[in-house]
């Protein structure tokens, strides 16, 4: 039985096709990735999923259970992690923790001892009787992360898990997934964080419009474009016109100047290495470095989602 | 089998319920001592009920019916259109919607927190009645009867408005208040039914403090408009048609 199966799903707001035509699905243990930019259609998935808004059309259940006609089955093996940290201020972390347990009907016992547990886990246990009010907001994003699994949950959704926490809140958080995975538990989580996908899914979808344009995991993915490859090179010295005169040799399609180095996009690397120490010898400039590189997950993301390279270096689609 | 099946039902039933309890007490903890919630449940009713009282020829002792059906309807639709409206703004809301419960228990959750509420507020009236005014009760069933119903059914009537799409507080209770305003007016609580024009009658009879307050007065006095048990049933008619258009509109919203 697949943990998440989705089948033609289209929901509409008013004239606006949020999702369009959407179908995949999750098997049990899997960790499944959702990345898109901003108004993909990641949020609005996932609030389908967990049954708090119904499709135009189409269907999806949740380890068998029809979403629609059987919720309340398919809420109760889910731990939902929001994209907002939506913790109550006006109580603590402890009060927190315990109301959400009551709504997913955790016995009294088996609550305090898993609350005690994932406190510890998130490094909350210290504040657990603080108000969520004066917490920070890396520490209200693992508490919503804790409030999310005090039901043990077998199929977890985190929307955006980590957007804009501190190296430190990252790191517990990811630990703690990678923990779940290890435990059988299904993550279906979404980000416009490529790297977080690259790490941490099986799978990933990439999402943009409320289209799904591609799903597979992020090897594959990667080795889809293998067209799109890239040299990384530095010289002893730049002068202003250099990345102009670079982006002209023959073969290179794009060129990209990031920190002191510069990135020449290619099909063909090394005919433009030929081409670049021709430019070198000719402009009296020394190689310091140069690199082959492959095709990241974020190439893969800008050419399948159509996005235009803006930055000098796009980690993150934010 | 349907042993097992009642098991199942009764299992299902007790969870709702305790999830509905949980809410009932979140909202408790949070909600029952903000400004807002204290000024509108209690010195809206009460104030209210002076500027009508003190220009009447009548002994104040009389006036005790009325104050406890006003401070129950003020009371019981104050927590829900303040919580609601806050909830859906820092979207923990979403975290009641997308629980493993029905609607109908979340409903009762919420109303529930506005009937305790407004129960232990109307006994300020109340032992007024009894200590200063020493006005006397005929019927104490009959007037806790009274007073639950009441409570649960302008709790429900709060959580239903509170259904009306918005983060914002004061839109909820204007909308409400343009609904609760009039009701003082036109069920029996200044003005009796019986002195009313016809039509004032007739728009008496769809206003569920109409017979809150007949049965509230009956507990009192004896006299009321209709038997007791004819304004059970319509305060529990009430109920349940808040409950069932609650239902709808939150799922109707729910986008
Ligand atoms: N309740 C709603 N009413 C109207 N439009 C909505 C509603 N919810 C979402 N949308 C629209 O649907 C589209 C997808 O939104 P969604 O929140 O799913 O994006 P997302 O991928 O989660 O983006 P983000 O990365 O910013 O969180 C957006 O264009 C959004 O404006
Ligand atoms: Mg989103």
């Amino acid at each position: 039985m697949q943990a998440i199966e989705v089948s033609h799903l289209i929901k509409k707001f008013g004239s606006l096709t949020a999702l369009n035509d959407i179908s995949f699905s999750v098997s049990e243990g899997e960790t499944f990735g959702f990345l898109g930019p901003n108004g993909a259609g990641k949020t609005t998935t996932i609030r389908i999923l967990t049954g708090v808004s119904r499709p135009t059309s189409g269907t999806a259940s949740i380890f068998g259970h029809d979403i629609e006609h059987d919720t309340i089955a398919a809420r109760q093996s889910m731990g939902i992690v929001s994209e907002n940290s939506n913790v109550y201020d006006d109580l603590t972390a402890w009060q927190n923790m315990m109301f959400s347990a009551e709504l997913y009907h955790v016995g009294r016992k088996e609550r305090e001892k898993k609350a005690n547990e994932l406190l510890k886990k998130f490094e909350l246990y210290e504040r657990r009787n603080d108000k969520a009010h004066d917490f920070s907001k890396g520490m209200k994003r693992r508490l919503t992360l804790a409030m999310g699994l005090v039901n043990s949950p077998r199929l977890l959704f985190l929307d955006e898990p980590t957007s804009g926490l501190d190296v430190q809140s990252n790191l517990i958080i990811r630990e703690v997934v990678s923990d779940l995975v290890l435990e059988g538990v299904t993550v279906f989580l979404t980000t416009h964080n490529i790297e977080e996908a690259n790490i941490m899914c099986d799978r990933v979808a990439i999402i943009n419009k409320g289209r799904i344009v591609a799903i597979d995991a992020p090897e594959s993915l990667k080795k889809t474009i293998q067209s799109v490859q890239s040299i990384e090179v530095s010289f002893d010295h730049n002068s202003a016109d250099q990345l102009d005169k670079l982006s002209r040799l023959s073969m290179v399609n794009e060129a990209q100047k990031a920190g002191d180095k510069f990135k020449l996009y290619t099909e063909d690397p090394s005919e433009v290495i030929n081409a670049v120490m021709g430019y070198a010898h000719t402009h009296n400039l020394k190689v310091v470095s140069i690199t082959t590189l492959g095709p990241s997950l974020e190439d893969v993301f800008i050419r399948l989602t159509g996005l235009q390279r803006t930055g000098e270096k796009i980690h993150a689609i934010d | 089998m349907p042993s097992t099946e009642n098991r199942g039902l009764a299992e299902r039933l007790s969870c709702e319920l305790s999830a509905a309890w949980a809410i009932a007490k979140k909202d408790m903890r949070i909600y029952y001592f903000k400004p807002n919630i204290i000024v509108s449940g209690l010195f809206f009713p009460v104030f209210m009920f002076l500027a009508f009282a003190i220009g009447k020829n009548t002994q104040p002792g009389t006036l005790i019916p009325g104050l406890i059906s006003i401070t129950l309807l003020f009371s019981a639709s104050s927590i829900e259109p303040v919580s609601i409206p806050i909830e859906r703004r820092v979207k923990t809301f979403e975290r009641l919607l997308s629980a493993p419960m029905s609607l109908y228990s979340l409903v009762t959750g919420e109303s529930l927190s506005g009937f305790l509420y407004s129960l232990g507020i109307a006994c300020l009236p109340l032992a007024i009645g009894v200590i200063v005014f020493g006005t006397p009760i005929l019927n104490i069933p009959i007037l806790i009867t009274s007073m639950a119903l009441t409570a649960f059914c302008f709790a429900t009537l709060g959580t239903l408005f509170a259904a009306y799409p918005t983060e914002n507080v004061g839109e909820v209770m204007s909308i409400l208040n343009t609904v609760r305003l009039p009701l003082i007016f036109i069920s029996g609580v200044f003005i009796p039914i019986s002195t009313m024009p016809r039509i004032g009658q007739q728009i008496a009879l769809v206003s569920p403090l109409t017979y809150g307050n007949d049965m509230i007065e009956y507990a009192y006095t004896g006299k009321s408009l209709f038997p007791p048990l004819l304004d059970i049933l319509a305060l529990i008619v009430f109920i349940l048609v808040f409950q069932v258009t609650a239902n709808y509109l939150y799922k109707k919203f729910n986008e």
